[in-house]
């Protein structure tokens, strides 16, 4: 999968170049919440960032983290291609419970709107689905590297895991 | 000479019957062209920097791919990245409002698969212009975009058609040739040929295509069938990774008390080294399967999350499920949600 290594490596760089951009413009120390929160924040732009096209849900993830933080213009930064156009339609993410079997397909529409950035924008199902395709590509790669990032051993530099005898 | 190459291979695919192996086969030999392609283009990096100028690629993969054949990534690539390849990207943001752009990572996942009829192109490129490595790239980036264009339903796009060695034009199947303005679909014989069938006709394939896409992405769904049980799916694995990214941000908090991480140790190269290496080892599993290739990444991480667990890797759609319970069952850094 040599294209997926490919969004991975993008993320990555775009990760790094955004935990730089944050590290200096917060301020220190801060506790464990807002230290997850920065990164959170920062992976999210980063992957918004790396999908470099024009879809629906990095536009609104980098919208929805520009309202989140006071740090606009780092936002803006970070990518300037992407112009923000959503900025003011993009709301909160609302979290229902789960769904019986018997809940029909549009509700579940509409809880996967609430989920996927940007998805409450979209009236056709059709392209809400092809967004939530690309979305799920990205958060792969997010969780992938991340975890990787994870398991590296701080002391040592190496990279600490089991996948690699496998 | 390039014109004609382009016009006649337009004209050999046409069928949509083609049989998932030579579709297989015809990937994978475009797959080797755009290697020789790029690696052979590696040396003449302005004239391809002129050529996908002046087609206003809008696939900016195939730039960041090329490019990094040139190794004009690295140290500057940071805020600095965009207004470095000002130009190319100025032609990308022209065509941006096009629907189109979901399609990039449809080849990301799906590029030896899916069924292939016809490439589609943006409104604003010119085929006949286009180059053969261009054509190439495009084939690889694009190559299951025909059906994304015919599932979205723009019938407006201009769509040329690729070629293919190995494509039959067989005169029972359907087919869409798509050009300029008009969708031509060829009835099956002892198929009602009016208007409104043939339209209800591709729009059901199209929609069983998407359905395929989504299995191929989303594990677990192949048990699945019909829209609401497919939504599912796909909702709970939204849901999953994006608790992954949670749980992952918050160790990654904890482990560094600076918001430093350990990137920088690791350098980019290491991790490309690290993604290599598994991809190397792992390859020879995922020929097997090349159309599942992230069902495979998917079970094998498992050894990675589960490492107090016992698991056996199961099928993928269980995989994931497993996973996130894991995720927060070995959470011992004591913190809540």
């Amino acid at each position: 999968m040599n294209t997926y290594n490919m969004v991975k490596q993008r993320f990555i760089k775009k990760w790094i170049n955004t935990l730089h951009m944050l590290d200096s413009s917060i301020e220190h120390p801060l506790n464990v919440t807002e230290r997850k929160n920065a990164i959170r924040l920062s992976s999210d732009l980063a992957i918004a960032a790396a999908r470099s096209g024009s879809t629906v849900w990095s536009r609104a993830l980098i919208s929805r983290s520009g309202n989140k933080t006071t740090n606009k213009p780092m936002a803006r930064r970070i990518l300037k291609k992407a112009r923000n156009r959503m900025k003011n339609r993009c709301r909160t993410l609302r979290r229902n419970g789960n769904f019986t079997a018997k809940v029909g397909v549009r509700k579940r529409t509409e809880f996967l709107k609430s989920l996927v950035p940007g998805g409450e924008l979209i009236d056709d199902k059709d392209y809400l689905i092809r967004e939530t395709l690309d979305y799920i590509v990205y958060l792969r790669a997010q969780v992938d590297v991340m975890r990787t990032v994870a398991a590296v051993d701080l002391v040592t530099g190496n990279v600490t895991n089991d996948r690699r005898n496998k | 000479m390039l014109e004609g190459l382009v016009s006649q291979e337009s004209l050999s695919l046409n069928s949509m019957d083609m049989s998932v192996l030579e579709r297989l086969k015809w990937v994978h030999q475009q797959q080797q062209q755009l290697q020789q392609v790029v690696s052979h283009s590696s040396n003449n990096s302005p004239e391809l920097l002129q050529i996908l100028q002046f087609h206003g690629s809008n696939n900016d993969e195939l730039l960041e791919s090329s490019f990094s054949q040139f190794q004009m990534l690295g140290s500057g690539f940071g805020p600095n990245y965009n207004m470095g390849f000002g130009p190319p990207h100025e032609c990308i943001s022209r065509t941006s409002s096009c629907h189109m752009e979901p399609v990039d990572t449809m080849e990301v996942l799906l590029k030896t698969g899916e069924e292939t009829r016809a490439i589609a192109l943006k409104n604003k490129r010119k085929p006949e212009v286009k180059t053969r490595e261009e054509q190439k790239t495009e084939k690889k980036i694009k190559v299951e975009a025909e059906t994304e264009s015919s599932m979205k339903g723009k019938s407006n796009m201009g769509n040329t058609e690729a070629s293919s060695d190995t494509s039959k034009e067989t005169s029972k199947g359907a087919s869409e040739n798509q050009k300029l303005d008009y969708i031509h679909v060829r009835a099956r014989r002892g198929q009602a040929t009016d208007r409104h069938s043939l339209a209800e006709r591709a729009r059901r394939e199209k929609i069983s295509k998407k359905m395929k896409y989504l299995q191929d992405i989303v594990p677990g769904c192949n048990k699945v069938t019909g829209k609401a049980g497919m939504l599912d799916e796909i909702i709970n694995y939204v849901q999953c990774l994006q608790r992954q990214v949670e749980f992952l941000s918050m160790k990654l908090a904890v482990l560094n008390p600076e918001l430093e991480l350990a990137v920088e140790d690791v350098s980019v190269k290491q991790f490309q080294a690290y993604f290599a290496n598994v991809v190397a080892s792992k390859q020879s599993i995922m020929v097997d399967v090349p159309l599942f290739p992230l069902d495979q990444q998917g079970s094998l991480d498992l050894s990675a999350i589960n490492p107090n667990q016992t698991t056996s890797i199961e099928a993928p759609s269980a995989s994931w499920e497993t996973q996130s319970q894991s995720l927060y069952n070995t959470s011992s850094l004591g913190f809540h949600y």
